[in-house]
This record gives C-alpha cells, structure tokens and sequence, in this order.
C-alpha cells in the first residue's frame, strides 16, 4: 500500500462520507416506512426535521465530490510517475481489474446525488412533498453505490504496488489488448463518428420538439457515445497521432488540460438534460432553464470535440 | 380570512401529565378586522396566536388562513407562510440584543435576498414612520423599551404583512408609552390587514377602532 | 435553482461570527494553527523533494557498486573493458569519489575526483572542467569547491587552502583554484572536485581501483535490459539505476510526509470533536436568537445556510491564514525547527534553503484536509439548532 499524502487525503474524506452516509442512510429508511405528511404524530415530526439532516448532508457530499472527484484524477495521474509502466492516470486505475468499474461507480454517482439536489429543489416548492419518498428510495441506492465506490477505493489504493509492472495507456486503449475496450477498436472507427454527429443531431431536435421522453433518452446516449468516440476518433486529434487512444492523457498540462474542459461540459450538459428531462415528466411543465443550460453546453462540448480535427485538417491537408 | 375549526391543544409536561391549553376553540377573523383577545394570563391567549402563526400544531382541529391549512404544514413551510402573511409583535419585543435597529428590522427579509435599492427606501419609510431615523444605527440593547418596541414593530412591517399579531404588547411599557403605542396601532388599521391583538391591558378594553373583543377563559371562548 | 450569493446573509453571517467573538475566536486559533503545521510540512517536504528531483535527474543511467559480505567494496578497473563490450553500452565512467568528515565543523564534504579527457558523468563536472583550467588543477595540485564550502573553510580559518587528513594520519595540503556555484543548493555546500590521483590519494585508495562505475546508455528503454545483463556477467555486482532512485526517494519521502499526514489526520479528528463540541453548545441567548428568526420567517434551509456561511468564513480565513503565514515560516524564516524531521542527517550535512516551491496539488491537499473536515463538524450541530422548534420565542 502506499501512504502518500494524496491517497490520505481522499481516505480520510472517503471516511467522513461513510460516516454522514449511514446517519442519512438509517434516517432514509425510517422516512421511506414512516413518512405520512397527513399524521401530526411526533414521529412525523421528528422525520421532518431529520429530512433536512439528510438533505444537508447529501449537500455536503455532493458539493465536495464533485471537486474531489477531479483531485481523485490528478493523484491518479501523479501516481503513473511511481508505478512503474503506466504513463498517465489511466494505467493507474487500470493496474487492478476493477478500475474501470470504479471509475464508473464514481462517475453514477456524481449524476446520482446531483440528481437528489434536484428532486429535493422541486419536493420543496410544493406545500405537498409530492416527491419526499422518491427522493429517500433514491437516497438508500445512491447510498449503496456510495458503498461500492468507497469499497473500491480503499481496495484500489491498498493494492497499488509499486514494483508491479502495469501496461500504459497505449496498450490499454488498443484493439490488440485483452481489456474491456479492446473490441470497439475492431469497429471502423468513423461509424463512431457519423454516430456521434446523428445522435447529435437527434438530441439538437428533440430539445427544438420538447420531447421530454427523447430529451432523456439522448442525453443518456449522448454520454456514452461522446466518450467512446473521444477515445476512437477525437481523441487522436488531440493528440495529433493516430495511435494515442487515451482519454486520461488529455487531463495533463501537456493538453492544456483540455480534458477537464470537455469532461465538466459534458457532465454538466447531460446532468441537466437528463434531470430537466426527468422532472419536466414528474412534474408535467416543460422545465426551460435545466434545457437551455443542457442544450448551450452540450452544443459547447460538441463544438470544441470538433474543432480539433477541423483545425488539423485545415493546417495539414489530411486527415489523421 | 383566519379561521379555527374545533381546535384543542395540549401541552405534555412532565413523562405523563398533560395540559389542556385550548379547549374546542372555534374563531373567524376576516381580513381587515382588528381583534382583541381579552382574558388573564395562563388563559391560552398567546397559545392561540402562535396556532395562527403557525408556530404550533394543534392537538387537533384546524387552523385555516386564507384557504390554506397552516395546521398542516411542515416546518419549512410554516416559516415561509410566516414570512410572507404574518407581522409578529411579541411581548418581550424579541429583538436580537447585540445588532442594531436596522440590522434587526431587516432580519425577516434576509432570506429572501431582497433589492438593495428598495430596501433602503423601505428602511427610510418605517424609520421616520416611527421617528426612529437617528437610532437606526444604534446597537438595540442600548435603546430605551420604547424605542425597542418601536423597533420591534418596524420589524413586524417590513414585508408588509396582511396579518399583524401583537401578543401582550403594552406588558412591558408604561402608560404615555402603552397610549403611543396605541396611536400606532390605530394608524395600522388599513381595511386590508388583519390585526390579532391577545392583552389583558384595560388601556384596550374601550377602543372604539377594535371590531370585537373576545373573552377567553381556561382555554375557552366565553 | 437560483442561487446567487445573498449579500444580506453573508453579512449576517459575519456580525454573528463577531457577535459570538470569544468562541469563535479560540477555534480560530486552534484550526489555523493545525493548519500552519501541515501546510508547513508539506511546503518543506515539497522543497526536499523538488531539490532531489534536480539532483536525482543529474544521475547516471545505472550505477554498478561491487559487493562483497553485503557491503560495497572498490571496484577493479580491469571490468571496465567488458562491461563496454555489451550492446548499448555508450560509456562507463569508473568514479573516484568518497566523503571526507571535517571533524572541526562536523560535516562532510563529498569530494570527487575528474579527470579531464574522460566522458564526464555529471553536466556540472563538465560545465566545471570548461570554466577552469583543467592542467592548472593539476600541477597546482589545487581543488575546485562549492561556495557552501568556503564558507566553511573561511570560518575555520583556512584561506585559499585545506589540509585533508590521510589514513595514515599525515597531512595533504590542497590549494582552492576556484569556488563554483552548483544548480542546487545541497550541490555548492557540498561538493570539492579535484583530479583522480589526488582523490585516490587523500583516500588511500589504489591506483587500479575505483568506488564504483556508472553506464551511459544509448537508449534509455533498454536500462532494465542491459541492467540484468550486467548482473549475469558480474553477481557480485550491485546494480542501481536512475529509475529505482528516483521511485525509492519518492516513497521515503511520500513515507515521511504520510506517516506525519497520519498523525495529523487523527489531530484533525480530535479537532473534529472539539469543533462539534464547541458548535452543539448552544446558548440560551443562542437559542432565544434560532427562535426569532424561525418567527420573522427563516426556514430551517435558510438557518442552516447562515450556519454554512459562518463555518466556511472562518475556515476559510484560517485556512488562508494558515496558508500565508507558513509561506513565511517555510520560505523566508526556513523553516527553524521543522525542517530537521525530514534532513535526517541534518547534523552531518552543511546548511542549505529551502527552494520555493508551490504548486496546486499541494494547495488542494491542505484544503481537502482542512476545510470540509471543519465543515463536516457543525453539520449536525448546525441542524440541531435549526430544527429547533419556533415556539421558544412565545414563552
């Protein structure tokens, strides 16, 4: 295990989490079994005020995860210096089987507790609470991905190992790997790209349509597709060669760290669209502002993505 | 319009024991009446304005105002209710002691981030209203009990309020400053606020501006 | 979600800060302290670090000692030949070098020993064998030192010269024909260069020997390769390379600042503790106040809220605070007394600053530390009061 001060810094958060996250975790049940708005009983009450206990500490968690989750990747990228082999933060996670399931677990996360921020805002507007008990169910899973992730974490940092040998990002992003990417590299990767620019599209006319429905399912979709083409297609582009498949390396001052640039416009478009999408259905009412904020950074995202092979292309005549 | 329907309350004291505070309380009071709620102290005067005020529940029964149920309300929004329907003037003035007068006039409306420019004429407006204009600076605790009350009052205004509560107002006042604080009251009467005054101060009892007196007894209306 | 900063609350949260001064007060001092502590360790350690890292990257490729019982032992001259002979060896250098205790000041010098014609090892041996002139060195019998050095030498009283003390127990007298300044600090109040035969001299070291070698090599990717090749050829051998310093000064460094870090974090908890002790201890006055606000209108969001911005001013000027004044401490002063947990051999070695150094994953440490943890404490507190009921104020 490595103790360096990095890794102790996100341990000892990652316990302050654990320790905020079962009070509101215990206090969720008793709400989601108990909660009966029309009782005056003291136990309703009591679960009341609990409720704002649990809403400020979900607050708390969400609010200093969000940049924790970006200090997670420059320890990462700080410990390929150590580890010997790796060449950036994707060789790091990558050094135990579950790195990428971590990450993932990281990422569903950041969505999960942005998510009840939201449901939390609009349970407040109304005098009814209409979506008090969604929001603790909501809570008791997002809880138990909190668990996994933390679980994961801790194991991800114990078994780090200095003296073992782990493959840099070069082999890790390659159709020739064994890892779980490795097949979409087989694929012709411009089907990547006419995929990217249709849902694209798709997602420009469903917000034109106002359809919550597709608005929800093309954000969704737009995630994945964005992610897995910037790693086959745009990614090169990035860095100017046609073989350098990563999307850890982007994060370095090397790229100017246009990685953090596109990471946090993507994040932020999708988690509007998706949660606008989601309450303009629970609610019934168009919700304007989260799909003005998702269509402006989406379209932000799609924009820069692009630009890099158009400026190559128009500075050397070719393609990559 | 305010309304109680067949409201009890109880207060437990003690592991077991408990108080009946307000007995079958049924009570209207339309929008801009001036309404006084006579009757000794312990008599559950009070209790009755903090069920309107939302500042209690009701064992049972019901507080309705302005069609809404405020017995029912969770405690995030019978604070909102408050700020935006109700004037509060309390007994012992219940001022925050070491801020002074402006800050504590300004207190209910913190929260919901008013305009600066608006709020200074606010400011302007309750202060010379109330001839407060030199001691709007002044750290509360060292202003004199009328001027704390005015204070208090100024304070109970500043979201122009369509209910105005005043729970023993005069208790703690001498007799020219109890009459001062009465021409106030009189200059509140507009037609469109309600005014709830609980008080066993015989300086109310023959006002002819007040619409109803009401006798409460041992939790009872007589 | 509109959510633009509300000016009213803010400076309502400030007069409530003043208002409770006292308490407040001590809880400033404890946590900017605790923070000046741990921000003035990593500060230092940092420094340490980036110094090494200078002189780390100076190294050779592969360094190869001889080993005999465990312990290092001279090299013979003779190996040079085929350690040569294998593929993508570019060069190997046999180094001449060893410390010399000066028992007066009670430090040690490294004194090395070049000889002109040879591939230099170090650029600042070249840059030094370019600067002076080498054959002057030689007749002279002189030394080159480090302005560190002179120093030193000039506070015991040696001008333009120094007496080494041979095994044997006679005296050497070598003359200072120049004082140069190294890249790093730890390099120019350390090191005197003279030629090899002098240094083999001084040490009573044969004249077919040297301390150890070191290997250039063509391309680097084939280190580890050529690396296990020379331990085939000679098992007696000890073979280093650039690589495996730089990882295991990285991990005694990471080792010292995180066995420090983790006493920190158990101060941060029990601090933690007295935070959340100080916060649940709420007032009469206190509680008269939360009564008041709850009936003009404050919901239990908007009270918590006030009780955020209150905890994030005062960690934050703390950790502000904290922050500027071990930059002093660190930077300027040079850190007196901490400096030593992390120069272990800080008696032995002369004196050197503490270069600046600062950069962002730093600053992001200290604050992950400091300020959530500090905010974590008044969570429940905080909601205690809150949630307290309205009704205080009728009675």
């Amino acid at each position: 295990m490595l103790l360096t001060p990095e890794i102790i810094t996100i341990l000892a958060l990652d316990f302050i989490f654990l320790f905020f996250g079962i009070i509101a975790f215990f206090i969720s049940i008793k709400i989601v079994k108990f909660w009966n708005l029309n009782s005056t009983s003291n136990l309703q009450y009591k679960l009341e005020k609990q409720s704002f206990l649990v809403a400020t500490i979900i607050k708390y968690i969400f609010i200093v995860k969000l940049p924790l989750f970006l200090f997670f990747i420059f320890t990462a990228d700080k410990l390929s210096d150590v580890i010997t082999g790796a060449m950036c933060g994707a060789g790091v996670v990558n050094s135990v089987s579950f790195g990428s399931a971590m990450f993932f677990y990281k990422i569903l996360n950041l969505y999960i507790f942005g998510f009840w921020l939201v449901l939390h805002h609009f349970d407040l507007k109304n005098e009814n609470q209409p979506y008090t008990k969604y929001k603790f169910w909501l809570y008791i899973v997002g809880f138990i991905f909190l668990l996994i992730e933390i679980y994961l974490e801790i194991d991800f940092f114990t078994s780090l190992d200095v003296s073992k040998l782990v493959s840099c990002c070069g082999t890790l992003f390659s159709a020739a790997s064994t890892s779980s990417f490795s097949f979409i590299f087989t694929i012709n990767k411009l089907y990547f790209v006419y995929l990217f620019y249709a849902v694209f599209t798709l997602l420009i006319l469903s917000y034109i349509l106002k359809n919550s429905w597709m608005i929800l399912g093309l954000n969704i979709v737009y995630v994945f597709i964005s992610i897995i083409s910037l790693i086959i297609f745009f990614g090169t582009y990035i860095y100017q060669l046609p073989t350098h498949h990563c999307p850890f390396c982007m994060l370095q001052k090397d790229y100017d760290y246009i990685g953090y640039v596109l990471y946090i416009t993507l994040y932020i478009g999708t988690f509007y669209g998706v949660s606008g999408a989601i309450m303009s259905i629970l609610e019934k009412n168009k919700e304007k502002f989260y799909y003005n904020v998702s269509i402006v950074f989406n379209i932000i995202y799609a924009l820069i993505v692009s630009a890099y092979p158009i400026t190559y292309y128009i500075k050397n005549g070719v393609w990559l | 319009m305010i309304e109680l329907r067949n409201v009890t309350k109880e207060f437990k004291v003690g592991a077991n024991d408990k108080v009946v505070a307000l007995k079958n309380i049924n009570l209207r009071v339309k929008k801009g009446e001036i309404v006084l709620l006579k009757g000794p102290s312990g008599s559950g005067k009070s209790t009755i304005l903090s069920l309107i005020a939302a500042l209690n529940k009701p064992t049972s029964g019901e507080v309705i105002v302005d069609g809404k149920r405020v017995s029912k309300l969770a405690d995030n929004f019978t604070s909102l209710f408050r700020r935006e329907n109700i004037g509060f003037i309390f007994q012992r003035y219940n001022l925050i002691p070491t801020l002074s007068a402006r800050e504590n006039v300004i207190v209910p409306l913190i929260p919901s981030n008013p305009d600066s420019d608006w709020l200074e004429d606010r400011l302007k407006e309750l202060f010379q209203n109330f001839s407060l204009e030199s001691k709007m600076d002044v750290i509360v605790k060292n202003l004199s009990g009328g001027e704390q009350q005015r204070v208090a009052i100024a304070r109970a205004l500043i979201n122009n309020p369509s209910i105005i509560i005043a729970d023993e107002p005069t208790a703690n006042l001498d007799k020219k400053l109890s009459l001062e604080f009465i021409e106030i009251l009189k200059k509140l009467k507009n037609g469109h606020n309600s005014i709830i005054i609980a008080s066993h101060d015989p300086l109310f009892f023959d006002l002819d501006f007040i619409d109803r007196q009401i006798d409460i007894h041992n939790g009872e209306i007589i | 979600m509109k959510n633009r900063l509300n000016k009213f609350l803010f400076d309502f949260s400030v007069l409530s800060i003043f208002r409770r001064g006292s308490k407040n007060i001590f809880i400033f001092f404890v946590f900017t302290l605790l923070i000046f502590l741990l921000s003035s360790i990593l500060f230092i350690s940092n420094s340490i670090k980036s110094e090494l890292d200078i002189t780390i990257n100076s190294l050779p490729d592969i360094t190869v000692q001889r080993l005999q019982a465990g312990r290092a032992i001279n090299m013979p001259l003779s190996r040079v030949n085929r350690l040569l002979a294998i593929d993508g060896v570019k060069a190997v250098i046999p180094r001449v070098w060893g410390y010399y205790y000066f028992a007066n000041a009670g430090v040690n010098f490294s004194v090395v020993g070049i000889d002109q014609f040879e591939d230099q090892y170090r650029d600042l041996y070249t840059k030094l064998c370019d600067k002076f002139n080498f054959d002057r060195l030689k007749i002279d019998s002189g030394m080159l030192i480090g302005s560190g050095i002179d120093k030193i030498l000039k506070n015991n009283f040696y001008q333009g010269y120094f007496n080494f003390v041979k095994p044997d127990g006679s005296l050497i007298k070598v003359k200072i024909d120049g004082i140069f300044n190294g890249d790093t600090k730890l390099e120019s109040s350390d090191i005197i260069v003279m030629p090899s035969k002098k240094v083999r001299e001084i040490f009573g070291m044969k004249p077919d020997e040297a301390v150890d070698f070191v290997i250039k090599i063509a391309n680097p990717s084939e280190i580890p390769n050529i690396a296990s090749k020379i331990t085939q050829l000679y098992p007696d051998s000890r073979v280093i390379t650039k690589e495996d310093l730089k990882i295991s000064y990285q991990n005694l460094f990471d080792y010292k600042g995180g066995l420090f870090l983790a006493l920190f974090v158990i101060s941060a908890f029990t601090f933690f503790m007295i935070i959340y002790d100080k916060a649940s201890g709420v007032s009469s006055d206190e509680k008269r106040e939360i009564g008041i606000l709850k009936a003009v209108g404050w919901t239990i969001d908007d009270i918590l809220k006030e009780k955020f911005y209150e905890a994030f001013i005062i960690s934050f000027v703390s950790f502000i605070t904290a922050l500027c004044l071990s930059i002093f401490y660190v930077y300027f002063l040079n850190a007196p007394l901490l400096k030593n947990i992390f120069i272990g051999y800080s008696s032995l070695k002369p004196e050197f600053d503490l270069p600046f150094c600062f950069d962002f994953q730093t600053f992001s440490i200290i604050f992950f530390l400091t300020v959530p943890i500090y905010i974590a404490a008044t969570i429940i507190p905080s909601w205690r009061v809150a949630s307290m009921d309205a009704d205080e104020v009728m009675r």
